[in-house]
């Protein structure tokens, strides 16, 4: 099925297009385009384990950080090259994302949310407070970063590394959850118990959605560290979290394009509120909340609704649990030794 | 020598015994139904073995294989089935991919042979959907192959769930009230679909159910629980005429 609005061909024009910007466009664009794709991962590396894996987790910014931070200290402090520290920092959010799979064994739903929380807000103190290895509330500056063999500005570099990045790992997620993976996953979030009996190990397949979403979010934090050459533990603080839930939702639990268009679309309002600091908590919040009551399975119902072709695997969620219908349907119509007695 | 054993199996939930030194032996090839009023333990009894409740005591073997205290999904791989009372479709997928589900472990590619789309993923991916296909067209669904699971009808749902169990090649399968919620002409398609799994696919079946025309119809062999003790084991000709199973569950109504 070729359709011209095809969500492939979404995916074509907007990384084709992002290929060509630094042709014309000036910094701030530069910028702008930076955070979207940065985003992009953020978002699809929480919808993989929110929407995909249905585990209720809160330390995407955390993780963020933590990788904004392996990346930037391990130079700083270690004097490793950004391109050795980079993956590092990925790989650190990656092993740190998949001790939480350990707890999410036992926790589920507002348990695991609260203790998720619970380590975000530990990783935003130690980022405040440890000073001797996170330099305290003030942050860190580095070096632009320089790709002196190849002939190009470090803001152009920056830009196609984050453009190369975020579509290889676009793809990747793609991909992965049109597999047996993703639907081990999607099995995973719609009933456990029955994941369970037809073979689906509970720890194996929680502590690779945790790594993967770690491990997003960390190369989201690398990335992050040459945009803005300074590291400051505001950058991950609740108010990402919020942002990055945000965008999840807006675009659709357990849709790979919802994620690239949520993630699109709320940097955008975001740069549009930027001269309002103060109303963008405020007006995520609302937007959060309005989705979840109204729209809860994100734009892309829509898109999947007027959008010919937009041929995406039906791996949406509205966060309710299918037990609970069927409990409502749990009386016997034909049962009963009754039958037998007349 | 039997495919399923349940050797002096007991568990209790807070001092209340749901099972005591329960034993229980299914042959290859049987339709094992299970009776007993409500609370007797029936549903406990297929939790033990199937490893979603360890026994406090007792021993499950499957195939010759002990498998007490092992993980349910390491026990579906040694090719034991499961459905459950509730609908347990996953509701986020098309009923095709909730075959395909059923097919995990019967499919090995990973999560970089999936990303990178490798030949032999695309293979298998090609061979779980015709295996999921061949496995509709059994239970006859195959028309709702493209659906979301739910869009189907509840006693739509249940059939998709058996033939999801099947579509793995299982041992055993065990169905907990597999008519439940179901007309009597869908009682009298499950009574043939249970059948044809018994006799084409040589599917061992061991049943709960408390609609008794079906399971006294349909089972090679009755086990009659009360209070999480056996109290029959029989033929359904003999479980009919046994005083204590008539006392215990069928009511005094029925003329001895």
């Amino acid at each position: 099925m070729k359709h011209l609005f095809g969500s492939r061909n979404f995916l074509i024009v907007l990384f084709g297009t992002l290929a060509v910007l630094p042709i014309f466009a000036n910094q701030y664009t530069l910028f702008v385009s930076n955070l979207v794709m940065m985003y992009i991962i953020l978002a699809l590396g929480l919808n993989l384990l929110i929407g995909y894996a249905g585990q209720l987790a809160f330390a995407n910014a955390a993780m963020f950080g933590i990788g904004a931070y392996g990346c930037g200290l391990l130079q700083v402090k270690l004097g490793m090259p950004f391109f050795v520290a980079a993956p590092g920092g990925a790989v650190i959010a990656m092993a740190v994302g998949t001790l939480m799979a350990f707890p999410a064994l036992r926790l589920s739903g507002i348990y695991l949310a609260l203790a998720t929380l619970a380590f975000a807000q530990a990783t935003q103190w130690a980022m405040l407070h440890w000073e001797a290895v996170t330099f305290g509330a003030g942050g860190f500056a580095l070096e632009p970063l320089d790709f002196s063999p190849l002939p190009v500005s470090s803001a152009i570099g920056t830009f196609y590394m984050t453009w190369a990045v975020s579509l290889g790992l676009l793809l990747f997620a793609s991909f992965a959850m049109r597999s047996r993976i993703g639907r081990a996953f999607v099995a995973m979030r719609d009933g456990e118990i029955a994941a369970e009996a037809l073979g689906i190990d509970l720890l194996k397949y929680k502590a690779m959605a945790f790594a993967i979403s770690g491990f997003y979010a960390g190369a989201a934090g690398a990335l992050f560290v040459p945009i803005l050459d300074f590291v400051s533990p505001e950058s991950f603080d609740l108010f990402q979290m919020i942002l990055h839930k945000s965008m999840v939702v807006v675009g659709g639990l357990g849709s790979i394009m919802g994620s690239v268009i949520g993630a699109t679309l709320l940097v955008f309002l975001l740069e549009v509120l930027r001269d309002f600091k103060s109303t963008q908590e405020i007006a995520f919040g609302a937007l959060l909340l309005g989705f979840v009551l109204f729209q809860p399975k994100g734009v892309v119902t829509f898109i999947r609704r007027w959008v010919p072709g937009w041929n995406e695997p039906l791996h949406y969620t509205d966060g309710t649990k299918q037990t609970k219908q069927a409990a409502s349907t749990d009386e016997p119509v034909a049962t009963e030794a009754s039958e037998e007695r007349t | 020598m039997s495919i399923l054993t349940v050797d002096d199996a007991s568990i209790s939930f807070g001092g209340v015994e749901a099972l005591a030194d329960v034993n229980v032996e299914i042959e290859r090839g049987e339709i094992v139904g299970i009776i007993g009023p409500n609370g007797a333990g029936k549903t406990t009894l297929l939790n033990v073995i199937c490893g979603m409740n360890l026994p406090d005591k007792g021993r499950i073997t499957l195939d010759g294989t002990v498998i007490t205290g092992w993980k349910p999904s390491r026990i579906a791989g040694m090719g034991l089935g499961r459905t459950f009372q509730t609908s347990q479709l996953f509701h986020g997928m098309s009923v095709l991919e909730n075959m395909m589900v059923g097919m995990h472990l019967g499919s090995t590619s990973g999560l970089f042979a999936a990303a990178f789309h490798t030949k032999r993923m695309r293979d298998e991916e090609v061979m779980m959907c015709e295996k999921a296909m061949e496995a509709l067209e059994f239970v006859g669904l195959a028309e709702f192959a493209d659906r979301p699971g739910s869009a189907l009808s509840f006693g739509q749902q249940r059939i998709v769930e058996i033939a999801r169990t099947l579509i793995n090649e299982p041992k055993v399968v065990l169905l907990d009230e597999p008519a439940i919620g179901l007309s009597v002409n869908r009682v009298a398609e499950l009574d043939a679909l249970l059948r044809r799994i018994r006799d084409e696919k040589g599917i061992t079946l061991v049943m709960i159910e408390h609609v008794i025309r079906l399971v006294m119809g349909v089972s090679d062999r009755i086990v009659v629980l009360n209070s999480g003790r056996k109290i029959a084991d029989g033929k359904p000709e003999e479980i009919r005429q046994d005083r204590q199973v008539i006392e215990a569950y069928l009511g005094a109504q029925v003329d001895a």
